[in-house]
């Protein structure tokens, strides 16, 4: 699932986009220090096949609905982590430029949920742990749906949580959560299926192009702490939405049933801290305090989430009627005028 | 002066034990043209792929104007030696002309001023000039092989090394190709299926059959002997039935 | 059907590539000074209060004026807005669900504060999507990428972005072609089968490959040796600074004050 533009805010967006080029940076220095040229041209063509491969479907039996490829597992078992990581990078880029998926403030987001959480978390500490270099029905299948799913709700969870901290959406974290991890549970065993099947079809053809079978005792610690990660991140999806839906839930019902009708909708706490540094950075707090005096910033501090449905400011008549009703007006003439212009102005394109 | 390809008892075999060459000699002088000739899966183009040191001969040695290829002198055979590959996609993967033409002398370290000369002066030999800013994949096939063309024309080198060049060509680029080929001073060796290309431009023609040299000798005589043609899953070219009626 | 949508969406990327190739006052300006604009306009936009509406709506002037003077169909801007719109507006929907506070009294009409974010959530969408995508339908891949390597993006990333692209084309035309006979065989399915569909992937995957394979011989044949030398070069000219600075002066103006808001109280002045 990507993570649109208009979910993520600033500084959550920011924040990944820091975290996504750091992540490039790191690939790109271990990719040039491996040497190997040929990754190069190989990057680029697997990055086209992974779009092409999105383009075809198949009908999951019994259910009637479509599923296609979603690639990051695979990539990082034709090319390794860091590769891959790059190759999902340059999909995700080009969705963005091109079909407008996610969009470019998010692709920071989108680029650690659909990117790091396969390639660099699941395919090393799940897939590479189980598959040992065996790409064989069982071996193979195993890892990859357990590789896959465990990166599917790494990052659908890491969704819910950018769209929690960036608080532009009003929902709650835990129905969000419960509405995003059973999706992609479903998505993660079909995404597991279509990997394991191409892997096993790939060492059938071409064994020499993947990691060969690791010789030697195994790791024994890494099976744990895969193990570990998977139920720590499993329950903790679980738990965290049935804990936090409840209270959650249960606020927004009785504040619907005892009528009170401005409950703002559960400010998470880190929402609020975040929020308080961008207002710190925001290029004219006072001006959009005076814009948006009932947005969740106002009761910004920590304590605030405890009684929700006190202290409200005088709403709308704090804000003289007058002004608003001239946004409305001066709002709807801007974009008149605009799109006029833009009709008038608009040309058809000239073939080159 | 040496000749400027040599092979010698080449043989070669793919890592999934496919023997490809078998004990292949043969000899390439200055400035001729040599067609290889050949059913499919001779090994036409695993021969080619030794000339510049993509493939290495597991056995035997294969020298480009009097040194022996290997990956020490690897840059030497990349230079004297210019390999058109099959498919032109495979070749143009910058994402414009020029940029693609501008590729090879950009490597070999020449000044910007030098990279755009070469540049300008190779897609004007092919006459592709005026497409110099397009992306490669809007260009038709024959433009496609012309640039191609060009980006090794750019590199200067001794002797042109092409993989079946005219195919998927139109009739008229075809045409234009077999001018092209005629005009280069450079040695050429082409593979290939089109006999008459080989009759209009080559002087010489080595026949290739399961990895081994099976017959070579000037075009008109080799390529008249229908006998030996059909038995190496070649025929005879109408071109030379009407030249030479019996 | 599934397949034709694919392949719609596939053209797609082949008509903005025939965009990006016009020659306009705006595909004139260098590849850099657009993406900053871009940026710029992204995080401006963002940058607002959750519920902001009227202080919005001058910044459409932006895509608009990029649009006219680009020569880019506004059709096919919105037909890609709408195929990216449901996500945000899903998402956004639930503002309204969750947040009734009362924002906004226009005569006898109460505005709540979740329609309010939720339209100021689609709005953002459309702003910030069209840009994106005028960026790209106004310099084209090729010279944004080189133009990001000249801001710092490691080329390493950039050059196998490119190679992605260049190559996208002709691997779909491959993919196409493979599941076009598929298609024809079995009319009405939305997909193919299981068996069916991993063995098409394969084989796409196997000639993949072997195309980067040769990609890589024909690169190593004329002198590639690891590191890609950097393009010719297209020098700044005056228009590009002229361009990223009078942007970002309006971006500004329009983020501190609301202008919008503004010409409402001069309208209504007049009127009264
Ligand atoms: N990459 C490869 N791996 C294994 N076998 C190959 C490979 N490329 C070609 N071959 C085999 O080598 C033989 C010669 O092929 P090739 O040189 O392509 O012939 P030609 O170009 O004359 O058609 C064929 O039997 C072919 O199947
Ligand atoms: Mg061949």
């Amino acid at each position: 699932m990507h993570m649109a533009d208009a979910l993520v805010s600033p500084v959550v967006g920011g924040t990944m986009w820091l975290a996504a080029c750091g992540l490039i940076g790191h690939s790109v220095r271990r990719i040039e220090a491996s040497a190997k040229d040929h990754l190069v041209p190989l990057m680029g063509v697997l990055g086209a096949f992974v779009f092409t491969a999105q383009m075809i479907n198949f009908t999951i039996p019994g259910t009637g609905s479509s599923g296609h490829l979603g690639g990051g597992l695979l990539l990082a078992a034709l090319l390794g982590p860091h590769a891959a990581l790059l190759v999902i990078a340059s999909v995700l880029t080009v969705q963005a430029l091109f079909f407008a998926d996610g969009g470019l403030l998010a692709l920071g987001c989108n680029i650690v949920n659909l990117g790091f959480f396969p390639a660099c978390v699941a395919y090393p500490w799940v897939y590479r742990v189980i598959a040992r270099g065996r790409y064989g029905p069982m071996r193979g299948s195993v890892a990859a749906l357990a590789a896959s799913v465990l990166g599917l709700q790494l990052g659908a969870l890491s969704v819910v949580v950018q769209t929690q901290a960036s608080g532009i959406a009003e929902l709650p974290f835990g129905p969000f959560a419960a509405l995003m991890l059973p999706i992609h549970l479903a998505i993660g065993v079909v995404e597991g299926c279509v990997t394991a099947a191409v892997v096993a079809f790939v060492a059938r053809a071409r064994p020499e192009v993947l990691p060969a079978a690791d010789a030697g005792p195994a790791r024994s610690l890494r099976p744990v702490v895969a193990a570990l990660l998977i139920a720590a991140v499993l329950t903790g999806g679980l738990l965290s939405g049935w804990a936090s839906s409840h209270p959650d839930g249960l606020e927004w019902a009785i504040a619907r049933v005892s009528g009170a009708e401005e409950a703002p909708a559960a400010p998470g706490t880190w929402h609020a801290r975040l929020s308080a540094a961008q207002e710190r950075t925001a290029v004219m707090p006072d001006y959009a305090f005076r814009q948006a005096p009932r947005d969740a910033r106002t009761d910004g501090s920590d304590g605030a989430s405890a009684e929700p449905a006190t202290a409200k400011p005088a709403d709308s008549s704090a804000l003289p009627l007058g002004t608003s009703v001239a946004g409305v007006v001066g709002g709807a003439v801007t974009l008149l005028v605009i799109s006029c212009l833009g009709f008038v102005f608009g040309k058809r394109p000239r073939a080159v | 002066m040496p000749p400027v390809i040599e092979v010698m008892d080449a043989s070669y075999v793919y890592p999934d034990g496919t023997q490809a060459l078998r004990a292949v000699s043969l000899c390439v002088e200055t400035g001729e043209a040599v067609a290889l000739v050949g059913a499919n899966g001779a090994g036409k183009s695993t021969l080619l792929l030794h000339m510049n040191g993509t493939l290495f001969a597991t056995q035997g040695e294969v020298r480009v104007a009097g040194v022996a290829v290997s990956r020490p002198t690897l840059n030497h055979a990349r230079r004297t030696v210019g390999m058109v590959f099959q498919d032109p996609d495979d070749q143009l993967f910058m994402p414009t002309v020029e940029e693609d033409v501008a590729f090879g002398p950009r490597h070999a370290g020449l000044v910007p001023d030098e990279v755009e000369r070469r540049t300008h002066e190779a897609l004007a030999r092919v006459g592709m000039v005026h497409l110099r800013a397009r992306p490669p994949y809007r260009l038709s096939a024959g433009e496609k092989r012309a640039v191609a063309i060009a980006t090794v024309l750019a590199m200067a080198p001794d002797v042109l090394v092409m993989d079946e060049p005219s195919s998927n060509l139109d009739p008229r680029g075809r045409r234009r190709l077999i001018e092209q080929l005629r005009s280069f001073e450079h040695a050429r060796v082409i593979a290939t299926h089109d006999l008459e290309l080989v009759v209009e431009v080559c002087s010489r023609v080595i026949v290739l059959d399961g990895g081994r040299v099976v017959a070579q000798g000037p075009v008109r005589e080799l390529l008249n002997d229908e006998a030996r043609m059909l038995a190496h899953g070649l025929e005879r070219p109408h071109i030379l039935r009407h030249l030479h009626p019996h | 059907m599934a397949f034709r949508m694919a392949v719609e969406r596939w053209l797609d990327v082949a008509r903005m590539d025939g965009l990006a190739r016009q020659d306009t006052p705006v595909h004139r300006i260098d590849a850099r000074a657009q993406a900053v604009t871009t940026l710029l306009f992204i995080g401006v936009v963002m940058s607002f209060a959750r519920d902001e509406l009227s202080a919005l709506t001058p910044f459409f002037i932006y895509p608009v004026a990029v649009m006219s003077a680009g020569r880019i169909p506004a059709a096919s801007l919105l037909r890609k807005l709408a195929v990216a719109m449901p996500f945000a507006v899903a998402v956004g929907l639930l503002n309204p669900v969750f947040d009734t506070r009362p924002a906004l009294a226009v005569g006898a009409l109460n505005v709540s504060s979740g329609w309010l974010s939720f339209l100021s959530i689609v709005m953002r969408c459309l702003l910030t999507v069209s840009a994106a995508l005028l960026l790209v339908a106004c310099t084209g891949m090729p010279r944004l990428c080189e133009g990001l390597v000249r801001l710092g993006v490691p080329r390493v990333f950039a050059v196998q972005l490119l190679f992605l692209y260049r190559y996208l084309f002709l691997l779909a035309d491959e993919g196409r072609r493979m599941t076009h006979g598929i298609a024809l065989r079995s009319p009405g399915a939305r997909g193919v089968r299981f068996r069916v569909y991993v063995s098409l992937v394969g084989h796409l995957l196997l000639r993949a490959m072997a195309r980067a394979e040769r990609i890589y011989h024909a690169m190593q044949a004329r002198g590639f040796d690891g590191n890609m030398r950097p393009q010719f070069a297209s020098p700044m000219r005056l228009a590009d600074p002229l361009f990223v600075g009078g942007w970002a002066l309006f971006f500004a103006v329009a983020r501190v004050w609301n202008l919008a808001e503004a010409l409402g109280v001069l309208l209504m002045k007049g009127v009264g």
